[in-house]
């Protein structure tokens, strides 16, 4: 600030000092209105916005999954409709996958029937903030649904559809349903930490094929809370480094979402291990979907 | 600021309100459908991946 310079030039208007400071005093003020309107208007979008992005996003993808399966559908032409579920499980064993999924492109739905009879996501390939955007993201690295190994998918909680909002609620043994072009495979939450110590003389429903893990599996339970890094926990042996499916590996699920709601300093991830698979036929549904 | 866009708002009061509104919607539209998205990558709110 210079006064000889203010002072050789012939002022216009008639100005105070004590307007000056008003005038400085009043743009402080609007600015860090403007900017509390801006940083509220953020979580709007964030909130609000960015999920009727999600969902349009999420109803193409779905869409154009539809057209997929709808275009491979072969063996439609029987009239005999198989809609009992003894008769079309699987022995996942006998499945191959016979689709190759697209990075940004749906190739799975998944269920959580916990969640409501409306709860269906459609799963794409990839874990990029794009591919988040459409819907929940399988990790390319990971294994596809029903193979032994480790089927993992991470999934926003708040905004852009907010997936996994509702990952907190899940209690063990919950059905997570994944469909896929010519399957169901119905993954079953695994026993979370506190419920191993009195797991078998705890009775419990829908529980018979999940028990606590053991051996290379054993301290995976079926919520973890763990740091961003932690890449372990969608390997095919959650927290051990290695890609490779070691032999008699297990057919699990990982669902990863940020934790806690609202930030996302920590993630919180799901595990669950598959307990039966069906084929698919027209007009059938996993007997799993109708639970609450 | 304010004051500034005020004056320079061209017709009567009513007609300033107007003209104030579709100026503050035009902000809110930039801000939701530019500035926010290229944003959004560099805040620590929705990472959801390991």
């Amino acid at each position: 600030m210079s006064d000889t310079q203010t002072a050789e030039v012939p002022p216009i208007h008639q100005r105070t000092g004590g307007d000056t400071v008003r005038t400085v005093v009043r743009g402080v003020g609007q600015l860090l209105m403007t900017l509390g309107i801006v940083v509220l208007l953020f979580v709007v979008y964030e909130v609000y916005v960015t999920d009727i992005f999600g969902h349009q996003k999420q109803a193409e993808a779905t869409t154009e999954v539809d057209q997929v399966w709808a275009s491979s559908e072969v063996g439609s032409t029987s009239t005999v409709v198989v809609d009992d579920p003894d008769q079309l499980v699987t022995d996942p064993r006998q499945r191959t996958p016979n689709y190759q999924p697209l990075l940004g492109e749906g190739f799975a739905k998944l269920y959580i029937p916990a969640f409501g009879a409306d709860y269906v996501f459609t799963v794409v390939e990839g874990t990029d903030p794009d591919d988040l955007y459409i819907g929940p993201g399988h990790y390319a690295n990971t294994q596809l649904p029903g193979q032994e190994g480790n089927f993992a998918i991470a999934g926003h909680r708040v905004s852009k559809g907010s997936p996994f909002n509702d990952l907190g609620l899940l209690a063990s043994c919950d059905a997570v349903v994944v469909e896929t072009q010519d399957d169901w495979f119905v993954y079953r939450v695994m026993p979370m930490e506190e419920e191993v110590a009195n797991w078998g003389s705890t009775p419990r429903a829908h529980c018979d094929s999940v028990g606590v893990q053991s051996g290379i599996f054993d301290g995976v339970y079926g919520r973890e809370i763990t740091v961003p890094a932690d890449y372990d926990q969608v390997l095919p042996v959650p927290h051990s480094a290695s890609t490779e499916v070691p032999a008699g590996a297990q057919r699990l699920i990982t669902l990863t979402t940020c934790h806690p709601q609202f930030s996302d300093l920590e993630r919180m991830i799901i595990h669950g291990v598959l307990v039966k698979s069906y084929s698919k036929s027209a007009g059938f549904l996993p007997p799993e979907l109708g639970e609450s | 600021m304010y004051v500034w866009i005020w004056r320079h708002l061209p017709g009567p009061t009513a007609v300033r309100v107007v003209e104030s509104l579709v100026l503050f919607l035009l902000v809110v539209a930039l801000l939701f459908f530019v500035i926010f998205p290229w944003l959004e990558p560099y805040l620590p709110f929705d990472r959801a991946g390991v």
